[in-house]
């Protein structure tokens, strides 16, 4: 079945989301789909997997109605023998049930091995662990985020087992929605090793939807001999679309060659981030503390070593840490946006501490000396004006003009633009522009300090390399920057080792 | 480790799927699905022709209509009468939805000035005084506003017409705007939650900007137009009880002549009253029903105009509603 698609298009009742003319999947193999969020990966899986509301979109796959598609056998034997891993662990979760029932809801129920795979999940010694966790109703704050993924995770591998035992049979179609969004590394290498164990017990047909390209580097890596079972497919705008001339969603399923990321890796950013100008722009020092947390900044992963964390002029900083160990609180810390309990830096020779008042980073440091771009575009961004009118406001010396902002904005997008462009929603840009436009409306300010939270969150590998080389452009006219995210693999290369910190407690 | 380069953990986790499971379920079961609903044609119903649009076109169609049925069969005075009440009550409700946004959005700016700058006495105080309005029932507040306005041109003589609906309107927009301001208050802080507001803080766009411009007029000014659709409604529910209250003669002190002629007070009169009960003998005597329009039409009128507009707002409200999803 899954072979046969080709064509999808899914409209509102007055705008088009998402059309390909290509897409497909090979049975039993396993796909990785990448892209910039934002661009359809996950809605053209729902409409596959037949999830989509046939009465509040316009759907049509194969230039057929979608209730027919709905109604097709294949389709409904593939939801049978199925399961899909939503991207938002919390909305999957229903509020009222115990996890330990929603684990056993529908047709998981009869799978038995229910303690082996929360045990794997976990890595856990004892089963105390995540029995405790089986008994609680589902809060916004408890499961966390990861363990929350992990119970999808583990209601995933119970149909998958119910297929490779032979309790179902026939079409199959199991995907994973950023299934690793909350997870750290090594939980997230736990998860792959595990899908991909059962997946050589008997194969069957996967869908890895991700934004994370260092699951390539982990592929290649870890499971050499299970590449030829593996695609990578990246999604991508159709030509004219890339430059945002019309409406039209139109995008289309692309080969992706793993060799061109790592190739990428190895030798793409290799980037001087120290700088010959030892002029201080921030030092924070190293131990302070934050809702009632004593943190502390290392210069060694083991943490051995407490330094203060100093960024010169021109040079580039990340700060390492785990999932949930305080990097954006810092990051807020540093902006005014939190006050800490004990903190003290210096920013651009202004002296602060956690009895400074807002209005000194109101008056002397916001837009003027340091910037601070957020994690998620979409939060950050106000979706409901225009991409001219989001730099409306800014504190520069000269107003932005309409033909300025155009010749940046050309630039960042590898332009030419729509002559429309500047007065487009900024809801209607995909993810990846949205970033991207997220980055350049601080970079625009051209500030002392720039703190970059996550800022390839979403992006696809080009528009990945446009902004690294964005910001190593704004680095060389001497803004200092500094990094928090959780992409390793990708930050540590735009950095040398002296300029990495280490967050802990 | 196996030729997958998969270690021992993977594999006991492959041994605790091998313990099997329960039989598959029976084939009627697996095929047992709810129906799916058939495609509405979403495209069918254009974007305009909505509950909103076709509520507020019906109306303003069925006041044309009454205007030329009035202009034909009834008497001159009398029409001159319905029409002036009909324009003072909309352009008093027009006057009250300017005065409350005003008001609304000054409130909201300062209490959220206030919170900001934890000026707390200050914020109590305004508060306290908004909590005060708030408890006043709106009739009782704005029948003693009419008393102020009449007393007022007893003392000035006659107010002119201007002053007495401008009055009339601020008096009512006390009463209302709380609301609005509280639309608004909860839309300023629900945005100050998200890192949307302070991502806009650190680029240094000012604070009066981004509440302004991109919370109330880009994020928020559909749900402050729904609430002042309703405050259209209020606004000439609350003049009209108000007018009729005092008409009917519940104050020795309030002298109506002086105040411009509503709906409600049109009501209050001796003919709409007769002309009403005149409905009621139609009831038990269907023959009469055609003479209702004809010889009752004032009565008739003015109470369809009354009903039929609180309708439509109601509906062009709730069609809003339901358009932009709020």
């Amino acid at each position: 079945m899954s072979r046969m698609i080709s064509n999808i298009q899914i409209h509102t009742h007055n705008r088009t989301i998402v059309q390909i003319d290509n897409f497909s999947l090979e049975e039993n193999k396993i796909t990785f789909l990448l892209g910039e969020s934002g661009i359809g990966k996950s809605i053209l899986a729902k409409a596959m997997y037949g999830l989509l509301d046939p009465d509040t979109l316009e759907i049509k796959i194969n230039n057929k109605d979608y209730v027919t598609h709905l109604h097709s056998p294949e389709v409904q034997e593939l939801q049978t023998n199925s399961f899909f891993v939503f991207q938002e662990p919390s909305s999957h979760l229903n509020p009222l049930l115990t996890i330990k029932e929603q684990l056993n809801e529908g047709s998981i129920a009869r799978a038995k091995d229910e303690d082996g795979i929360l045990r794997y999940l976990w890595q856990a010694k004892d089963d105390k662990v995540f029995k405790q966790l089986l008994e609680l109703y589902p809060k916004p704050y408890r499961p966390s985020g990861g363990e929350k993924q992990r119970i999808l995770l583990a209601m995933a591998f119970k149909k998958i087992h119910m297929y490779t035992s032979g309790q179902v049979e026939g079409h199959n179609l199991f995907v994973f929605d950023e299934p690793t969004g909350s997870l750290d590394n090594a939980y997230r290498n736990t998860f792959l090793k595990g899908l991909l164990a059962t997946y050589i017990k008997k194969p069957f047909t996967i869908l890895f939807i991700t934004h994370d390209y260092s699951i390539i580097s982990e592929m290649t890596s870890q499971y050499p001999k299970l590449l030829p079972h593996t695609i990578f497919k990246e999604l991508r705008r159709s030509k004219e679309q890339d430059k945002i001339n019309d409406e039209n969603a139109k995008v289309l399923l692309h080969d992706f060659s793993p060799d061109a990321y790592l190739n990428w890796l190895t030798k793409g950013t290799a980037i001087t981030t120290t700088s010959p100008n030892k002029t201080p722009v921030l030092t924070v020092k190293s131990a302070f503390s934050v809702f009632g947390r004593a943190l502390c900044l290392y210069k060694d992963d083991a943490h051995t070593t407490p330094a203060n964390l100093l960024i010169n002029k021109g040079e580039t900083v990340y700060v390492k840490a785990p999932s949930g160990m305080g990097k954006t609180t810092l990051a807020k810390v540093i902006m005014g946006l939190y006050t800490a309990d004990s903190f003290s830096m210096v920013l651009d020779g202004k002296e602060l501490t956690e009895k400074s008042p807002t209005r000194i980073w109101e008056k002397y440091l916001w837009g003027k000396k340091a910037g601070m771009v957020f994690q998620h575009a979409d939060e950050s961004l106000n979706l409901e004006a225009t991409v001219f009118e989001t730099f409306s406001g800014l504190p520069m010396p000269d107003k932005l003009t309409r033909y300025q902002l155009t010749t940046k904005l050309d630039e960042l997008f590898e332009g030419p633009l729509s002559p429309g462009f500047l007065d487009k929603k900024v809801a209607f840009l995909s993810g990846g522009q949205k970033q991207r436009l997220n980055l350049l409306r601080t970079l625009i300010l051209s500030p002392s300090l720039i703190i970059l939270d996550e800022p390839l969150n979403g992006l696809d590998f080009s528009s990945m390399k446009k902004v690294i080389a964005l910001i190593e452009n704004q680095r060389k006219k001497g803004t200092a920057f500094l990094i928090i995210s959780h992409n390793e693999e990708i930050v540590q290369t735009m950095v040398e080792k002296s300029s990495i910190w280490y967050l802990g407690e | 480790m196996n030729e997958f380069g998969i270690n021992k953990e993977l594999q006991s986790l492959q041994d605790e799927i091998k313990r099997g499971f329960d039989s598959p379920p029976p084939p009627e079961v697996q095929k047992k699905r709810p129906k799916i609903k058939t495609v509405k044609e979403k495209t069918a119903q254009s974007d305009f022709w909505q509950q909103d649009t076709s509520w507020l076109f019906s109306w303003i169609g069925t006041i044309l209509f009454l205007t030329l049925w009035n202009a034909i069969f009834l008497n001159k005075p009398a029409f001159k009468q319905i029409a002036t009440g009909f324009i003072n009550t909309v352009i008093i409700s027009l006057q009250v939805i300017l005065f409350s946004l005003v008001l609304a959005w000054g409130v909201s700016l300062l209490l959220n000035h206030l919170s900001a700058n934890k000026k707390q006495s200050l914020q109590f105080m305004v508060t306290f005084f908004l909590n005060l309005i708030r408890s006043i029932p709106q009739i009782v507040g704005i029948l003693f506003g009419y008393i102020w306005i009449t007393s007022l041109s007893g003392t000035n003589g006659s107010l002119g017409n201007f002053l007495s609906f401008t009055l009339i309107a601020i008096i009512i927009s006390l009463f209302i705007f709380i609301e609005l301001a509280d639309l608004m208050l909860e839309r300023i802080q629900h945005f100050k939650k998200l890192d949307f507001y302070d991502a806009m803080r650190v680029c240094g766009i000012k604070e009066s900007r981004i509440i302004n411009f991109h919370i109330l007029w880009k994020n928020s000014r559909i749900h402050i137009l729904n609430k002042l659709i309703s405050i259209f409604g209020m606004a000439i529910f609350l003049q009209c009880s108000v007018s009729f209250i005092i008409s009917v003669g519940l104050s020795m002190e309030i002298d109506l002549v002086s105040l411009p002629n509503t709906l409600g007070t049109l009501l209050a009169k001796i003919d709409s009253k007769q002309d009403i009960l005149a409905i009621g003998y139609a009831i038990t005597h269907p023959g009469y029903i055609p003479q209702l329009f004809f010889k009752h039409l004032q009565g008739i009128t003015v109470s369809f105009l009354l009903v039929f507009t609180l309708l439509s707002i109601y509906k062009i409200a709730g069609g809003f509603a339901k358009r932009y999803k709020l």
